[in-house]
């Protein structure tokens, strides 16, 4: 069977170079123009221990992992152990295995269900024999692969020479070494049983990133010069990336005492000009609360990165759910705005990041971001051109108002204008001083506990909602616009939303989908505008107590549809599968 | 501040917002605020330069009291935000202010680290023993025995001592001054802004309302002027025996080191990320395609 949408698992323990042959698999797949997936998974141990992960490769687009794993690449069946969970297969499955492990058929732990077609390769010992140290199985692992699967080869062998560059061309021919070693392995030795090969025909190298890195870039981009964080699984990447990268241009990254420190550097970098941001998850937002707060009231911009993880508490810290939203959109006390924004998949990141700049400076409000560990950690790939001024982003980077010379001569910081926006200076600026606070002010900055002030400069602060959200109401649309099934879903959920829609549109239903960007505040005409043709609609979310579909029902008027929620705890993203079950209850 | 040349000589009242403070007649708090005002003249900053954060408290309504950038934030960030002003901008001087409560309880765990990092800033605590805003309750300083609002059968808490703290922490200039003595403090929070570092001045203000005249009096018969002794600021071993000393107050410069700020270190950080030349914006995405 010609294949063009493979999907492959890989399991072993940490010394078995999984990780590192998932990448070298994904940058192949990506250099030769292929589409692809990659999904990390790891035990609870720091080093070592078990890792998986899953790569998907297509010749044609796609939105998310792959439900069903074709082949699976086993190291060593204990350490599969684990991922038996996460891992759902194809009948039948395609294993390739270390022919050194000697599980007894009855105890290997795939459901027996399965028709196994298993191809055995020696490859610790082609390993030790031909590259000259058993590290290298997972080189002899990727040759078999490429042998048995007709994979791209030449971006195997170059991805393999790109990526031991940095060491020495010992180490780069003992692993092309290995590789070969496991290729020809399979041409001489096995005989294939099964059918499966994949096709394509090469085209342009496409980019390969995580969301993590994504949205760094795009905050860097959009002229962000100074980052204060906490070190949190899994949005640490952020962090590190800002380590390396801001002092280039000539930012600033320091690595905050704990979150309440991170947003308050943040604050107090922004009050002094610079763009600010920091990245976290669900715990480091609940420390963070009492200070966006600070930022609402003394309208600094800065933009905060959730990278969520499953929750309360420390919950599943590697693991996605889309749980936050509560906390993003209420989180702090009083009433307080902000912009909640939710990218959709790895290249939205960095649109987003755009975006949360440029609404954040604009407005001088604080924004939420909430990302999420299946999208944050995950490599996807993307055209080279899907970045850069094609597509929806508002890629302008925007200045903060200052006020003019005549301004400054009767500077008042909070002037209440009609947009509720008021020009606004930075430590340096002469005629500029003024004092911003937390405590409730006039529009001079003098604290004042008077009624009215504080009715009237609320009401300032939440005016700007209308006009950010003029320019900013980007949702996403799928499907047709005459069905009368809609489904709705948010942030990293839009993969399998849009990839069951389209396939439930080439069979026949007639089902449409919409992914809001901005959750806060919230396209309302725009999402009314869409429900008006539609009868039914499903709510699809991470979330056990249905957050989003709460929120939904608080303001949209749905009118008289039916509305049913479809909401699980996360753990595991949502699969094609799932989400295509889901809709079809809706034609029943 | 190179523009100071064009001689506009700055004046108390150039640092002096139009805001009359809230403070009780006879607070301590006073005596500091006019110490700031008469240190800056005599550094001749220009108002635009400073920027000074406070906290919640009594004393952190201090900004408002003044004409250069202020930013009166929440209980006990002081440290970070002040340090973020000045890492996003290190031109500019920074004074945080605040308390003993919003210091020494609620914002402690942020002080370690601006010591560490030996933040270019100088860290004001005007210390009354009392948190006066919330009208009467225990502070962190106060001593064993103190009766407060939530201590009325006698603290059986230690307090924490600020100098001996900061002097354990690694603080490369610990003072102590007092309300009382505007000049002295004047001078001492002139030597702060003009160490190359994290100077943490401990500023002895009294609390009229709530710890009643005695403390202003106590506070003026029992402090004694580092001047008037032989103490050598240098010398940290004699610096922990004033920081010990049961018997009086010493005022003054109490201990002082020279060691590069976080923002110069910082500056060699990013010299060393550029050395290998730095890519345009856009060609940074080139290193994502295998």
């Amino acid at each position: 069977m010609k294949s063009h949408d493979l999907v492959i698992g890989l399991a072993g323990s940490g010394g078995d170079g999984v990780i590192t042959a998932g990448q070298l698999l994904v940058n192949a797949a990506a250099s030769e123009g292929l589409h692809s997936f990659m999904l990390k998974s790891f035990g609870p141990q720091i080093r070592g221990g078990e890792s998986s992960c899953r790569v998907r490769m297509s010749k044609n687009q796609i939105f998310s992992h792959g439900d069903r794993v074709q082949v699976l690449g086993v190291f060593n069946w204990n350490d599969f152990k684990r991922f038996r969970g996460e891992m759902h297969f194809t009948n039948p499955l395609v294993v390739v295995q270390d022919s050194a492990d000697k599980t007894p058929e009855e105890k290997i732990p795939v459901d027996t269900e399965l028709e196994r077609i298993t191809y055995k390769i020696p490859l610790g010992e082609l390993a030790k024999e031909k590259a000259g140290t058993a590290l290298a199985k997972n080189m002899v692992m990727m040759g078999a692969l490429c042998a048995l699967f007709d994979l791209p080869i030449e971006g195997m062998r170059n991805g393999i020479m790109k990526k031991f560059k940095k060491k020495s061309q010992e180490v780069i021919d003992s692993n092309l070494a290995g590789f070969n070693a496991g290729f020809d392995y399979v041409k001489e030795n096995i005989e294939k049983i099964d059918d499966l090969r994949f096709e394509y025909t090469p085209s342009e190298a496409k980019v390969v990133m995580e969301g993590n890195e994504a949205f760094a870039y795009g905050a860097l981009y959009a002229g962000c010069r100074f980052f204060g964080g906490y070190p949190i699984t899994p949005s640490s990447e952020v962090m590190e990336w800002m380590s390396r990268e801001l002092p280039k241009y000539g930012g600033t990254m320091v690595q905050a005492e704990d979150e309440l420190s991170a947003i308050g550097l943040i604050i107090g970098a922004s009050f002094a000009g610079k763009k600010s941001m920091t990245s976290t998850s669900g715990p480091g937002l609940s420390l963070m609360s009492e200070q966006i707060g600070l930022a609402s009231i003394a309208e600094i911009p800065i933009v905060i990165l959730d990278v969520q993880r499953g929750g309360p508490s420390t919950g599943i810290p590697t693991k996605t759910e889309q749980s936050d939203l509560n906390q993003a959109l209420y989180g702090t006390h009083g009433d307080a705005n902000r912009v909640v924004l939710a990218p959709a998949d790895v290249a939205d990141c960095f649109d987003v990041a755009l975006e949360a700049f440029h609404v954040a400076e604009k407005y001088q409000v604080p924004v939420i971001v909430l990302s999420d560990q299946y999208i944050g950690q995950r490599k996807e790939t993307f055209e080279q051109t899907a970045l850069f001024g094609n597509g929806h982003a508002n890629h302008q980077v925007t200045q903060r108002l200052l006020p003019t010379e005549e301004e400054l001569k009767d500077y008042k910081r909070f002037r209440d204008t009609e947009t509720g926006v008021s020009p606004m200076t930075y430590p340096g600026v002469k005629g500029g001083m003024y004092q911003a606070a937390g405590i409730e002010h006039t529009e001079l900055g003098a604290p004042s506990s008077d009624v009215d002030v504080h009715a009237k400069m609320t009401e300032k602060r939440f005016r700007k909602d209308k006009y950010i959200s003029k320019e900013l109401n980007f949702v996403r649309f799928y499907g047709p616009e005459d069905a009368e099934v809609g489904v709705v879903a948010w942030g990293s959920s839009k993969g399998a939303v849009k990839e069951a829609v389209n396939r439930l549109n080439e069979e026949g239903y007639s089902v449409r989908a919409a992914v809001p960007q901005v959750l806060a505040p919230f396209p309302q005409e725009k999402f009314e505008a869409w429900l008006e043709p539609l009868k039914k609609v499903l709510v699809v979310e991470l979330s056990y107590t249905a957050q989003f579909y709460k929120y939904l029902k608080g303001f949209l008027r749905f009118g008289d549809r039916e509305l049913r929620s479809y909401a699980r705890s996360g753990g595991a993203p949502f699969d094609v599968e799932e989400i295509y079950e889901q809709i079809k209850q809706e034609f029943a | 501040m190179a523009e100071v040349a064009e001689k506009v000589n700055f004046k108390v009242k150039d640092y002096k917002s139009d805001i009359a403070p809230i403070w009780c007649p006879g607070c301590g708090d006073f005596g500091v605020v006019n110490a700031i005002y008469r240190s800056l003249a005599e550094l001749q900053l220009p108002p635009e330069d400073v920027a000074i954060i406070s906290g919640i408290g009594c004393s952190s309504r201090l900004p408002g009291y003044m004409a250069t950038y202020g930013f009166n934030t929440v209980h006990g960030r002081i440290l970070p935000i002040a340090t973020g002003v000045k890492m996003a901008n290190p031109e500019i001087t920074v004074i945080g202010a605040g308390g003993d409560g919003d210091g020494f309880s609620i914002g402690m765990g942020h002080i370690p680290h601006a010591v560490r990092r030996n933040v270019d800033m100088t860290y004001i605590v005007m210390d009354n023993e009392i948190y006066g805003l919330t009208k009467g309750q225990l502070s962190p300083t106060a001593g064993r025995g103190d009766i407060t609002k939530t201590s009325i059968y006698g603290s059986v808490e230690r307090p924490i001592q600020p100098v001996k703290f900061m002097l354990g922490i690694g603080a490369t200039f610990v003072a102590r001054t007092y309300a009382g003595n505007p000049k002295h403090m004047a001078d001492v929070i002139t030597a702060g802004i003009n160490h190359k570092g994290f100077a943490f001045i401990d500023a002895m203000s009294s609390c009229r309302t709530f710890k009643g005249v005695d403390q202003n009096t106590y506070l003026r018969e029992n402090t004694y002027y580092l001047e008037d002794t032989d103490h050598d600021p240098t010398d940290k071993a004699a610096a922990l025996e004033i920081a010990n000393d049961a018997d009086g107050l010493a005022a003054g410069i109490i201990y002082k080191e020279e060691i590069p700020s976080y923002d110069e270190l910082y500056a060699n950080v990013q010299e060393k990320s550029q050395q290998r030349g730095v890519p345009e914006l856009k060609e940074v995405l080139k290193r994502y395609v295998p």
